[in-house]
């Protein structure tokens, strides 16, 4: 070997044997790959080391002679002898876990973790076997919730630190500490501050003992009656992978798996808890039909009989809404009913609150590895990923703290990352396709809008750098148009060429249904409508279909018979709520396949009860293209049944066969049909760590014209914010156990610099003022809003911001004004109270 | 011929005598009284109480992970905080045994870490439906006063349904002598804290000590494990 040879391991002797590490590799890792378990608790493989617990004592020889060293703080040097199995290491074990065990109590039968315990595992494996402590034990009030959705028991706290590291490393909500010293260290919440953290779940799944328990898994189950299958989290466009647990046929948990290319082993709050909605007793559980104003249950014979009736009509005149709940199989097979059999090119998996399906779809796409890869800058032109693709946002964020990426935002609102942010133009709604051509021209000198020429030049040197370029972009904002992300995406791709695209919608399976077609002019696998033969498909649609807000329109005109809800709820989840109201109550008839009563279904004449997420096997598909699988792990209620046999049948009920009566079946049929998914190998779906990512050589030459100009209104509005929470008045939220309380009531949000220009202070209220529709909502005021603009998520309760907003307007504004009956602090004990609070 | 082939046979034993011998109820063949039972014979189980009243049983699923046959089903509830079944927070909110499939073998009682479910030497029930077979919560606790519910298909005798309760299990752990005579189950509803059985023989364990001593070394120290978890 010559010297100038790269050293790529690092010699050195576990248990006499000669081995080599990675170069910087931490011992502890370097055994385990090596076949060697060193006992651990406060270690984790995905956050920083910190040495608390010493569970993972070793003795190593550094030539100095032997001596017990941490094998999670200790990187592995050249020549170094480990010893996991010597007298030694074995009397620090012992000694270790008598400590832990002196205060540690001995409820071992009623603790959720008992069965599943590190501290139990090691105590068995490592441990002594007998105490010399004969003292009292440390007491606490027994658990104690620090949410509405952990509870703390600080009596089994071994104060490893992975629950707090959690909370500050990973998702940068340092809501949880340890609070006083000595032999009473605890861990505990601020006073009245709740450890209120979209990602509080995952403490309880990586805390070694059983002193952070979720409240909805409580007491449900233990670990050896659960059954589990792994699967994907549908509930945003991630695709966490989870592992599904049931015991007794109901789903009692989801854990969170470590995928190195999705997740990280991390869960949203969501992810984790949304399996509740499956054992809600209101689950549709036999189909229904409406007769005469009264909804009675039906069999499935008549039910389809019904719907198959409403659908022999023209086929311009029937229109589809949804599908992004369902697996990619059902999309595909409701994809080949409506466009193959029916011939109606009038579907759309999006709700008016998504992308148009070219861009979408025809974009350079990247992974999530190669969006946070480090030294990149990532473009966020979207929403808040928090609220909405939240473990995204945990790797957004780690590439931002850790691996030195650089953030460009160009958002209507500061976001959770915007303290992060090495730029934040602040472009007011309507404007930023016009601040990235800024951009895109060189046109630095002056501002546009509200964004200041300065922070443009930043934003031009760092994108012009030479460093990848990735931009996530998706709708910041429901009351503006999606014209602007369109545009400004364009003018990235004119700067920057080889810059990459992540899109950050929301929706579950939306980019599985957009790929499966389920979207105007498109056909399964990114195929554009050419009006020729289809792979096996009978026909296709005879015309360019019409997105979700032009077949609400068109209903109004009288323009459709009957429209399909696709588990979509345009009354609770369209943009514009009193379009849907008056699009779905003119429409003579409603086919509804859901899992749940909502405001659209109720309407329905004939609703079909589809089986949920966990109930059935299928593929979904990520915001990357990553395809992995979704499996049943419990049995659907009463009739519910997937969603492509929902299809098949309703298919042979008008006529024709759709072809496929397995899941494999169908899968052959995608495959052979929808141009990209050729070689997708679904053995490989279903068993890859990862699962496959669709390989497509889109890049397509998207006209995108040039950026709409900076609207001008009549002057005197506030230009509305409307986006959504992760905790809102949605169905799946509302029915699963614990959540439903989550959501906040809603609130108007305003730039401070406002709330004093229209002396507001001291009030609770504002007044809304759309000449036609006046309300008194109360605001907040907050200084992640720009002047001018006014922020109010949708769908919350109390107010539902949708009501303000009118589709197809490229922005929307609202007129604030006092209130006009007073409340002012003086009168109002409430206030005097938060003013205190404050 | 062939399908009268048997018949012969058939009508031969008509003949013979009846060799079947009816059950008697577990008598002898000249008294009316019932033979004794031995007194860690495994008949049905019972829930136990602790002399306050509070159940037992903390609904920790161990006797039903368990059991071998998979007849037990346990779900734990958290104890209503202003009418707690049992003392801690969690107790026994569904509990069944299905006694078309339970063979007696006891471990639920081994593997209970309050000593909640142990057996009585009831054996005498014969059921006519299902349902019947499946015990609920409410059929295996035990009553006000301790005693085990009497359902009207089983066969009770005077006497028999005292010895019911934690006092039933193994007596030493590890089967040692320096355990013997010394309490290690709780008190109980009607009974007070049962006093320990002289029986076990210390000749007997004091034998297979001498025999292999090193072997019964690591046995002792496994169930001191156990043991040690059990009763706090
Ligand atoms: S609560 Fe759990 S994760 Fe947090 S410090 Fe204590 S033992 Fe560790
Ligand atoms: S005695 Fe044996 S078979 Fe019967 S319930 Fe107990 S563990 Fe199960
Ligand atoms: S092992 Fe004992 S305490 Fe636990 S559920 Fe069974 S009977 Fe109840
Ligand atoms: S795992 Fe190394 S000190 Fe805790």
């Amino acid at each position: 070997m010559t010297s100038t040879e790269a050293v790529t391991g690092v010699p050195f002797t576990l248990n006499g044997k000669d081995l080599e590490a990675d170069s910087g590799e931490l011992l502890i890792d370097a055994a385990e790959r090596h076949g060697v378990h060193i006992p651990r608790f406060c270690y984790h493989p995905r956050m920083k080391p910190v040495g608390m617990c010493r569970m993972c004592l070793v003795e190593v020889d550094t030539g100095r002679g032997p001596a017990l060293q941490p094998s999670c703080m200790l990187p592995v040097t050249p020549e170094m002898k480990v010893e996991t199995e010597s007298e030694a290491t074995k009397e620090a074990q012992d000694g270790v876990l008598e400590f832990l065990l002196a205060n540690h109590p001995l409820d071992c039968p009623v603790c959720d973790k008992g069965g599943e315990c590190p501290l139990q595992d090691n105590a068995y494996a490592f441990g002594p076997g007998e105490t010399r402590f004969v003292e009292e034990k440390r007491h606490y009030e027994k658990p104690i919730p620090i949410s509405d959705l952990v509870h703390l028991d600080r009596e089994r706290c071994i104060l490893c630190d992975r629950c707090t590291r959690f909370a500050s490393e990973v998702a940068g909500d340092s809501l949880i500490h340890f609070i006083d010293r000595g032999s009473q260290t605890q861990v505990n919440t601020f006073p009245d501050h709740p450890f209120a953290s979209y990602f509080s779940g995952n403490t309880v799944q990586i805390c070694p003992v059983g002193a952070l328990t979720s409240a909805p898994y409580r007491f449900k189950a233990r670990p050896w009656d659960l059954d589990a299958v792994e699967s994907t989290a549908a509930v945003d466009t991630t695709g966490a992978r989870v592992v599904l647990q049931s015991s007794q046929d109901k789903l009692v948990r989801v854990v969170g798996v470590d995928s190195d290319a999705v997740n990280w082993s991390w869960l949203s709050d969501k992810d984790r808890f949304s399996y509740g909605a499956n054992n809600s007793t209101e689950r549709i559980t036999e189909p229904q039909i409406k007769s005469g104003g009264s909804r009675k249950p039906a069999r499935w014979g008549d039910a389809l009989k019904q719907a198959a009736g409403a659908l022999r009509g023209p086929a311009d005149r029937i229109a589809a809404i949804g599908g992004s709940r369902m697996s990619l199989e059902s999309q595909y097979a409701w994809s080949k009913l409506l466009k193959g059999v029916l011939g109606t090119d009038h579907v759309n998996a999006q709700l008016g609150d998504g992308l148009p399906a070219a861009l979408v779809l025809g974009v350079d796409r990247a992974t999530i590895a190669e969006a946070c890869e480090p030294g990149g800058v990532i473009v966020l032109v979207g929403p808040d990923p928090k609220e909405e693709v939240p473990t995204l946002f945990l790797r957004l964020r780690h590439a931002l703290v850790e691996d030195g990426a650089s953030l460009i935002e160009l958002t209507p609102r500061a976001t959770s990352l915007s303290n992060l942010a090495d730029v934040r133009l602040a472009a007011t709604p309507g404007t930023a396709g016009q601040v990235m051509a800024a951009l895109a021209d060189g046109r630095l000198d002056d501002e546009v809008g509200t964004v200041a020429s300065a922070e443009l030049a930043k934003a031009h040197e760092l994108l012009t750098s030479g460093r990848p370029v990735t931009m996530v972009f998706g709708r910041a904002n429901l009351a503006e148009s999606a014209r602007y992300v369109a545009d400004a995406v364009g003018a990235l791709r004119r700067l920057v060429p080889e810059a990459r695209f992540l899109p950050a919608l929301r929706r579950g399976n939306v980019h599985g249904a957009l790929e499966m077609g389920l979207a105007p002019g498109f056909l399964p696998g990114g195929i554009r409508n050419r009006r020729t033969n289809f792979g096996r498909w009978p026909s296709t649609p005879e015309f360019e279909g019409k997105d979700t807000d032009n077949v609400l329109r068109g209903c109004l005109n009288g323009d459709f018979d009957t429209v399909i809800l696709l588990g979509a709820d345009p009354l609770g989840d369209f943009p514009d709520q009193k379009l849907a109201a008056e699009a779905l109550a003119s429409v003579t008839n409603i086919i509804s396949v859901d899992t749940f009563l909502n405001e659209s279904s109720a309407l329905a004449d004939v609703i079909l009860p589809a089986a949920m997420w966990g109930e059935y096997d299928g593929t979904f598909c990520n915001m990357e293209r990553r395809l992995s699988p979704m499996r049943a792990k419990v049995t659907a209620p009463g009739r519910c049944r997937p969603d492509w046999m929902i299809a098949a049948e309703l298919s042979l009920a008008i006529g024709p066969d759709l072809g496929f009566v397995t899941l494999d079946e169908l899968q052959a049929e995608l495959s052979s049909s929808a141009g990209s998914f050729t070689d997708v190998s679904w053995d490989e779906v279903a068993s890859a760590d990862d699962g496959p990512v669709l390989s497509t050589d889109r890049n397509w030459d998207l006209e995108f014209g040039d950026p709409a100009d900076l609207p001008t209104g009549p002057g005197y509005g506030f230009r509305l914010i409307v986006d959504r929470k992760m905790w809102d008045m949605g169905t799946t939220t509302q029915q699963a156990t614990g959540l439903g309380g989550l959501a906040q009531n809603a609130a108007i949000r305003l730039a401070p610099a406002d709330v004093q220009l229209m002396e507001l202070v001291g009030h609770e209220v504002v007044a809304i003022d759309q000449g036609d529709f006046q309300v008194e909502v109360p605001f907040v005021s907050d200084p992640a809003v720009i002047p001018r603009t006014a922020w109010m998520p949708a769908r919350l309760p109390g107010f539902d911001a949708r009501q303000l907003v009118a589709a197809g307007r490229s922005i929307t504004q609202v007129r604030l004004h006092l209130p006009d009956r007073d409340v002012t602090t003086g009168s109002s004990g409430s206030a005097e109270g938060s003013g205190a609070n404050g | 011929m062939g399908y009268l082939d048997g018949f012969p046979v058939t009508f031969k034993k008509i003949f013979e005598g009846v060799t079947t011998r009816q059950y008697r109820g577990g008598r002898d063949a000249t008294t009316e009284d019932k033979a004794p039972k031995p007194e860690r014979l495994h008949g049905r189980h019972v829930l136990n109480r602790y002399e306050d009243g509070m159940e037992k049983c903390i609904g920790c699923e161990l006797c039903a992970g368990v059991c071998p046959a998979k007849c037990i089903y346990v779900r734990g509830a958290d104890n209503p905080p202003d009418d707690p079944k049992s003392p801690g927070e969690r107790y026994g909110y569904v509990y069944e045994i299905n006694y078309l499939r339970c063979i007696h073998c006891d471990l639920c009682v081994e593997a209970c870490p309050t000593e909640a479910i142990t057996e009585t030497k009831l054996f005498e029930f014969s059921f006519t439906n299902r349902d019947d077979a499946i015990y609920t919560k409410d059929e295996l606790l035990v009553g006000d006063d301790g005693m085990p519910q009497h359902m009207p298909w089983e066969d009770w005798r005077p006497g028999e349904d005292e010895f019911t309760s934690g006092w039933m299990r193994a007596t030493a752990p590890g089967g040692k002598a320096a355990f013997e005579g010394k309490v290690g189950w709780s008190g109980e509803l009607g009974y007070g804290v049962r006093a320990p059985e002289a029986g076990q023989t210390a000749v007997e364990i004091e034998g297979t000590e001498g025999s292999s001593s090193s072997g019964d070394h690591d046995h002792d120290h496994d169930d001191s494990h156990g043991h040690g978890g059990g009763h706090h």
